[in-house]
């Protein structure tokens, strides 16, 4: 715990540093809200809430080059769901510093996307539709150190992490291992494969300040693996992941499509439609949860996006049903 | 459907004022130090630097806005050196252009520079290295959206380019044939990226001026 605020102090300390080599500061807006059957009103998705926030990224640099990156996101969210003393949160989402090791070799410090799938090298900061993450891990950030790196074909990435995602905590020997080694990311076709290990615990929400609710004291055995892909083909990027492994004694599976599409003549105006679906146990029928959501998004202009997704929940709890609509306005930028 | 917004308005109106208000109490409080999205960065410059740079030993990156260099006098002067308006979306005169400069201990041997560039598909990005003086050694695309990308992204296409430089283009000596079938308009697309990433270098890295941040 310590530690964890000693980076996010050094962060802000650097974040008022007029000397770094280079850097750039966004701000965020979010405003999000719709209508669901189950939930009726909602003011959130999954991962995002009505909130303003921003990001400071940096590198510092001597004679011999950049030699550290320092990243620092972080939102003040509002949850309409809550009641007044509990509405509003903190959320440390990038808390990070990288140490150049050498050219093609950083280690990295603090708050980072766990090294599994998709995620950590698509940004779904700001987006409704997201990765398998959330189900798959339970979070999709995470406290700890990492080294990331490239070799003459691939790139690869292992994290070690203690397995407690937006809060920090450290309960029942709870961790977090994973590893992903896959093709570099400026390549049309990208693929990875990734491997996790952990004892983790589960909690609901993203607050950082205050404690997000555990689910349970005890953490969750989970040992995966994994295989993701990504394909640009003119206007359509398609993007794809599964997951297979063991929570506990159970056996899991996950897996998730997706397509974006960016109308040629129009390039403000992008579709997606992504299905995903979580099975937690194998052997049991319908323990899976599946959802569909097609969206449309409007970039009003480099800064700005207007968003709507509608989606098909197809096995919540007890069986139910849930159609959803959500619609975002989204600012990262001046 | 009426009833539906209306109530949605407003039972949320109080919560949304309350996180405009902080909003807002937020963006002033940082007007001062603000800046844009990137245009286009590298997705991965120490791969591409050991790539392009065997003997490169590291890089320093920088981030700079035409604003920050020479603001409306430089836009408008980048828009007359490149023959045409810039793009509302991709090209506004906040964007920060990031460059590396390629080191040799602690010699600089070369400059790479991306550009995002409108084409018929998606956004391309268009990446240079040249050497000191803007002359192109190596081009490369980071994403490219053409059907025809696998002949736009061949070498026997994008080394045409090395050797060039911005007076090539400006007095029209580029003898570059379109390698692709039906995906004329993202060659020219191509060729208008490769020119604009070149004004970008000369103004806001080579030639800029001093004291400009």
């Amino acid at each position: 715990m310590k530690i964890i605020i000693l980076i996010i102090s050094f962060l802000i300390v650097f974040s008022f540093y007029k000397n770094a080599a280079a850097e750039y500061f966004y701000k965020e807006i979010n405003l999000i809200g719709g209508y669901s059957d189950m939930d009726k009103w909602i003011g959130k998705s999954e991962t995002l809430s009505n909130s303003v926030g921003f990001e400071d990224f940096r590198k510092f640099s001597n004679e011999y080059g950049d030699f550290l990156t320092s990243d620092l996101q972080m939102r003040l969210a509002y949850d309409s769901t809550e009641n007044s003393q509990e509405a509003w949160a903190l959320e440390v989402h990038n808390a990070w510093l990288a140490y150049k090791l050498g050219l093609g070799r950083d280690l990295k410090i603090g708050h980072f996307d766990p090294e599994f799938g998709l995620e950590p090298i698509l940004d779904t900061h700001g987006t409704i539709l997201q990765t398998l993450a959330m189900k798959d891990i339970g979070f999709n950030k995470d406290w700890g150190v990492a080294l990331e790196g490239s070799l003459s074909e691939l790139d690869y990435k292992a994290a070690l992490q203690i397995g407690s995602g937006m809060s920090v905590r450290h309960r029942d020997g709870s961790y977090l291992f994973t590893t992903r080694i896959g093709t570099p990311t400026t390549n049309n076709l990208q693929y990875g494969l990734s491997l996790m290990r952990g004892e983790v615990l589960q909690s609901e929400g993203m607050s950082t300040f205050p404690l997000d609710d555990l689910l349970s004291d005890k953490v969750v055995t989970k040992n995966r693996i994994g295989l993701d892909g990504q394909y640009l083909f003119t206007s359509y990027l398609f993007k794809g992941e599964v997951a297979y492994g063991r929570n506990d004694d159970d056996d899991v599976l996950g897996y998730l499509g997706e397509v974006d599409y960016t109308l040629p003549r129009n390039q403000k105006i992008q579709m997606e439609l992504q299905f995903q679906s979580w099975i937690n146990d194998l052997t049991e029928d319908k323990s899976d949860d599946s959802t569909l959501i097609a969206g449309l998004s409007y970039k009003l202009n480099q800064n700005t996006t207007l968003r709507v997704a509608f989606s098909h929940d197809f096995n919540l709890m007890e069986g139910r049903e849930d159609d959803k609509i959500l619609v975002q306005f989204y600012y990262f930028g001046i | 459907m009426i009833k539906f917004w209306s109530s949605f308005i407003i039972l949320e109106f109080k919560k949304v004022c309350l996180v405009i208000f902080i909003a807002l109490a937020l963006l002033a409080a940082y007007a001062s130090i603000s800046f844009a999205a990137v245009g286009c960065s590298l997705n991965d410059p120490d791969r591409d630097v050991k790539r392009l740079f065997p003997e490169a030993t590291g890089y320093k990156t920088d981030f700079i806005t035409v604003k920050e260099a020479g603001g409306e006098e430089l836009f408008k002067k980048i828009e007359q050196e490149l023959g045409g308006k810039l793009d509302t979306l991709y090209e506004t005169i906040d964007v920060p252009y990031a460059f590396y400069d390629v080191l040799k201990g602690k010699e600089v041997i070369a400059h790479i520079h991306g550009v995002n560039q409108k084409g018929i598909y998606g956004g391309m990005q268009i990446i240079l290295a040249t050497d000191l003086k803007g002359k192109i050694l190596h081009f490369y695309y980071q994403k490219m959206s053409s059907p025809e990308a696998s002949k736009f992204m061949d070498n026997n296409f994008t080394r045409q380019f090395a050797s060039l430089s911005l007076d090539d283009f400006i007095q029209g000596k580029i003898s570059i044939k379109d390698p692709t079938k039906e995906s004329h308009e993202d060659f020219l697309a191509t060729l208008r990226g490769v020119k604009k990433n070149l004004i970008l270098l000369k103004e806001l890295k080579i030639n800029r001026k001093p004291g400009t941040k």
